[in-house]
């Protein structure tokens, strides 16, 4: 069968479209950390945050956000996405909030190997889909 | 045919260095890095035995890059010729190597070979060097989690506007493997490109074909030299070679009307 010379960048279009298109329907977890059970109450409100998270970008980077929470009380779960720097976190709502857990994930980061603290590494652009303004 | 596709090849370049220069100016979070296929297959193996990426890559390398096998099975490596930015520079580094050394000479039975460029058979060894070179570098990305070559790669040195990683010796890198497509025209693609020859079987395979009418054919050669690929066209009943881009350069200069014709191949050999 005689094909139009066309179809060759039609057919690059179409597949472009379908890889954009199938990487927005999964999504695989960089980093899942679950911090100690004993830091919610029994029968507490949970709830997840969703963060869009400047400075997560990978699998090191996400592990380090993940203990900027370490010392937040009514921290369940944090779940980071770096491909797409999303972050979520499961929380007892009565035990923190979601302004809490942007303060600590901002806050100063300890690096144990240097024994060193570190700055600005993280910076909350959107909370649930909505953006922050500056 | 051509002037379109060179026009398809600027537009995907205008895309690349917009995205670039977004994310160097931090006027975007997407880089040029997350549009890559061949990060899709560096991921590959940290995903099935650790379940998750490499750095800097995600879902939208792995689905491209399986989109890109799909297309590869259908229209061939229509991606190196049409799609990849450094596959059209090196094109025009190449077509700039011909101005400047325009003189041809020929092998022993007749193919036609540009002034540097390596005999068929030298070729056919070289282009054997891109299955090591892919080797290590799945091996060493795998091993450190990182994509460590990203310094080396032509496609993040050229578009990423002095991405991270990228050092003076990075420019100097780059520059001799464009210097070298300029004496040895398509030497990346043909000898050194990892992504190539990890679609290379796909291509092999793949069902869109040029086939050559030997009826009206008058075996000019014209198609031979034209192939940036360097595959004799003029010599076969139909192109199967796994190189083939489907560039058409060869039906561009065929002085012979349905002389090479595009066709789709059934399942049936």
């Amino acid at each position: 069968m005689k094909i139009p010379g066309w179809i060759v960048p039609l057919m690059i279009v179409a597949f472009t479209l379908a890889g954009l298109g199938g990487a927005e329907l999964f999504a695989i977890p960089s980093v899942i950390v679950d911090y100690p059970e004993d830091r919610a109450d029994r029968g507490g409100e949970m709830r997840t945050v969703t963060l869009l998270v400047e400075g997560v970008k990978c699998v090191d980077t996400a592990r380090s956000a993940a203990r900027t929470l370490e010392g937040e009380e009514g921290v369940i779960r944090f779940t980071a996405y770096a491909s797409r720097n999303r972050v979520e976190v499961l929380f007892d709502a009565g035990k923190t909030t979601v302004q809490g857990i942007v303060e600590a994930l901002e806050g100063p980061v300890f690096e144990k190997e240097t024994g060193e603290f570190h700055f600005g590494l993280y910076r909350v652009v959107e909370i649930d889909g909505a953006g922050i303004s500056e | 045919m051509k002037r379109f596709r060179v026009g398809f090849q600027l537009a995907v370049l205008a895309a690349v260095l917009a995205t670039g220069f977004r994310f160097a100016m931090g006027w975007s979070r997407t880089s040029i890095e997350t549009y890559c296929p061949f990060g899709g297959l560096e991921s590959a193996l940290s995903l099935f035995t650790q379940q998750r990426f490499t750095c800097a890559t995600g879902e939208r390398n792995l689905a491209l890059f399986l989109a890109l096998l799909g297309l590869t099975l259908v229209t061939r490596k229509s991606f190196c010729g049409w799609v990849c930015p450094v596959g059209a520079v090196s094109e025009w580094f190449a077509a700039l190597g011909r101005k400047l050394f325009p003189k041809t000479r020929r092998e022993g039975d007749g193919a036609p070979l540009h002034a540097l460029e390596p005999t068929r058979r030298v070729d056919r060894l070289l282009r054997w060097l891109r299955l090591p070179v892919l080797a290590a570098i799945l091996y060493f990305t795998f091993r450190t989690g990182e994509l460590i070559f990203r310094g080396f790669d032509p496609y993040y040195v050229l578009f990423s506007f002095h991405g991270h990683d990228v050092f003076a010796w990075s420019y100097a890198v780059v520059g001799a493997v464009l210097l070298g497509v300029v004496l040895f025209p398509m030497a990346w693609c043909r000898y050194l490109c990892p992504l190539g020859v990890s679609l290379w079987p796909f291509s092999a395979v793949g069902r869109l074909r040029l086939v050559r009418n030997e009826g009206t054919c008058t075996g000019c050669g014209a198609c031979d030299r034209a192939c940036p690929q360097a595959i004799l066209v003029s010599r076969k009943p139909e192109v199967r070679s796994g190189e083939c881009t489907l560039c058409f350069e060869c039906t561009e200069v065929c002085p012979e009307k349905d002389a090479l014709t595009l066709r789709f191949r059934g399942l049936r050999p």
